[in-house]
């Protein structure tokens, strides 16, 4: 088991899957981080040397990811209701808030789209 | 036992219940007709299926689905345990049938031309080591037959003569020459059991065989990588690549590293004395990968010396000719999957490993003992890459007398951005270099055709008259020899309806 940034991964486990499982940090950069290490991309959590673990866990602790971001996303949507626009009110009615179609498929705004909007 | 008398009250208590008696039948029995011969039904009468199940007052009537029983899933099979059986290679079937009078490779059999168009057994002392050098692909059809054994083709019996001749066993002039080879043809044409050929011959002739069995490997982005620290363009050294082809180096040739002692002094590496052989260093890198290129690169710098460094001379020995065999060049033209710093992709020439195995073409004499690079190209796994199309085409054209500066002299297209790099890897030789040569395996020749259909035929898998006739027919289906082809006609071709003495008049 490896810790990088506070969780600990498998060893089995592919590297960038496991940057893949934070909240904000994709497919492009968790690709750009192992180039920026010279990690190949098929690693896995126990090739790592320890002090590339660290690096990675430097650089992710810098970004804006995990709770960091989710507030930062509620904070854009709560400003949108607070402003009294449109999006912000859409947001707060459970409803699609870019000119998606109602009558049919809304269901995932329905899901999501509430006062406190769920990430 | 209790009493049958309650005591108290000196009643007798119920007897023992009695015996339990079958309930009264519920079957209406035919008793109407008494004399009737037929055995009296005793099977209940059958109840009519509801198909709703009785609800009561305003209750709502409720979908009940049966849950699936859970099966019992098999485990996933061990980690490495679904690679390893696709890359399992099986050399023998004990179900075919022996080859009589089949002769092994050796160094006279291999520039025997009268043996050319038979097939000749790899010897079975060789295996293991052909397989350490993984000389064998899973996908060849080495499994149909008893032992492992190779067309001696025209190909073959020139290449055989070669290695004679840089042995200089006949103290040729070539004696110690290096020829560079690219190997190209089409699919099936034999280019990668031609490299095996030659690593057996290699073996034979106690040469050092070092092989890249897949070019791809080193690109692909599956192995570690690391920057070369102050290297202006950065190159990137490959440790654990390095560290497995040690082994193989190694594993492959241990008889010959194992008599060579060192004769040069290597201040990088801290455990190594003056007495140690070739092998002991070479174990060095596979056990550290961390320094792996370094080994490589003194392990290199060994089986190339002419002399021994000052001071070390009383355990030089003469080094052997080395055989170099690539497979799947086109892959090393590319771009690779790795990247870097700046996310840019890294091209394969920045490769440290692979830029060393490029260099040995183009440099002069790449290999000061002598010996022989054979680079062969694939088809069967090969990146379209317009500049190797480029390069071979010009190697082919002077090989075939055109001068570069004639209008035939094939150029790349206009706006069509060859890489400049690979292009110069395949620029005219200058000075006394030897130059690089381009070899295109082509078809069997009808003759040898035969020799390899007879084989088949000798090994129980083809039941055919194998004559003139036949053999044209399938020499001509098979693309005018292509010997992959001609081996799925030999393995396919089975007509069960013919009696069974045709493998006897194969033999004619």
């Amino acid at each position: 088991m490896v810790f990088i940034l506070g969780v600990n991964f498998p060893e089995r486990n592919l590297l960038k899957k496991s940057l893949e499982t934070f909240f904000g940090v994709g497919n492009n950069t968790s690709s750009r981080l192992l180039a920026r290490f010279n990690i190949h991309p098929t690693c896995r959590v126990g090739e790592l040397a320890n002090k590339q673990v660290l690096d990675l866990t430097a650089v992710l602790s810098d970004m804006k990811i995990e709770n960091d971001l989710r507030r930062e996303v509620l904070n854009d949507i709560k400003r949108l209701k607070e402003t009294g626009t449109y999006r912000g009110r859409r947001h707060a009615l459970g409803l699609p808030v870019r000119g998606q179609r109602t009558r049919t498929q809304i269901k995932t705004p329905v899901r999501l789209n509430r006062m406190e909007r769920r990430l | 036992m209790a009493s049958a008398w309650c005591w108290s009250c000196l009643s007798r208590l119920r007897p023992t219940p009695r015996a339990i008696l079958p309930p009264p039948a519920v079957t209406p029995r035919i008793t109407s007709a008494p004399f009737h011969s037929t055995a009296v039904q005793y099977a209940n009468p059958t109840k009519k299926k509801s198909s709703l199940v009785a609800t009561k007052y305003r209750q709502g009537q409720v979908l009940k689905r049966k849950k699936k029983a859970k099966t019992e899933r098999a485990r996933p099979p061990a980690v490495g345990e679904r690679k390893a059986l696709r890359k399992r290679i099986v050399l023998s079937n004990p179900n075919a049938l022996e080859v009589e009078g089949m002769k092994d490779l050796s160094p006279e059999t291999m520039v025997d031309s009268r043996l050319r168009g038979s097939v000749v057994g790899l010897p079975v002392p060789m295996l293991e080591r052909l397989r350490a050098v993984q000389a064998f692909k899973p996908k060849q059809g080495w499994s149909i037959f008893r032992r492992p054994g190779t067309v001696l083709r025209r190909d073959t019996i020139e290449m055989g003569r070669l290695f004679e001749k840089i042995s200089g066993d006949g103290d040729a002039p070539e004696k110690g020459k290096v020829i560079k080879k690219i190997i190209t043809g089409m699919k099936g044409s034999g280019k990668t059991v031609h490299l095996l050929q030659a690593m057996t011959m290699g073996f034979l002739k106690n040469w050092v065989v070092i092989t890249v069995p897949d070019a791809r490997d080193l690109v692909s982005g599956d192995t570690a990588y690391s920057p070369v620290e102050g290297s202006k363009p950065t190159q990137y050294v490959q440790p654990n690549a390095v560290s497995a082809l040690l082994t193989r180096t190694v594993e492959a040739n241990r008889q010959v590293l194992s008599t060579l002692k060192v004769s040069q002094k290597h201040p990088g590496l801290s455990g190594l004395k003056p007495t140690s052989t070739l092998e002991d260093l070479a174990k060095l890198g596979f056990q550290d990968a961390a320094i792996a290129w370094t080994v490589f690169q003194a392990l290199w710098t060994e089986l190339n010396a002419t002399a021994a460094a000052p001071g070390m001379e009383n355990n030089f020995e003469a080094r052997p000719p080395m055989l170099v065999a690539v497979d799947g060049l086109a892959h090393w033209m590319t771009e690779t999957a790795y990247r870097d710093a700046d996310f840019k992709p890294v091209h394969a020439h920045d490769l440290i490993f692979v830029q060393h195995f490029l260099s040995l073409l183009k440099s002069g004499q790449s290999l000061k003992n002598g010996g022989m690079l054979l680079y062969a190209t694939s088809t069967s796994n090969n990146p379209s890459n317009y500049s190797l199309e480029v390069g071979l085409n010009q190697l082919a054209a002077r090989q075939a007398g055109i001068a570069p500066t004639s209008e035939e002299y094939p150029q790349p297209e206009a706006y069509s951005n060859p890489n400049a790099r690979v292009l110069d890897l395949f620029k005219p030789a200058t000075g006394k270099e030897s130059a690089l040569e381009l070899q295109t395996l082509g078809g069997l020749a009808r003759d040898e055709t035969r020799g390899f259909l007879e084989y088949f035929a000798h090994s129980g898998l083809l039941r055919e008259s194998v004559n003139e006739e036949w053999v044209g027919e399938k020499w001509t289906l098979s693309g005018g020899g292509i010997i992959g082809e001609l081996e799925k006609l030999g393995r396919h071709v089975r007509t069960a309806a013919q009696p069974v003495a045709q493998p006897v008049a194969a033999a004619n």
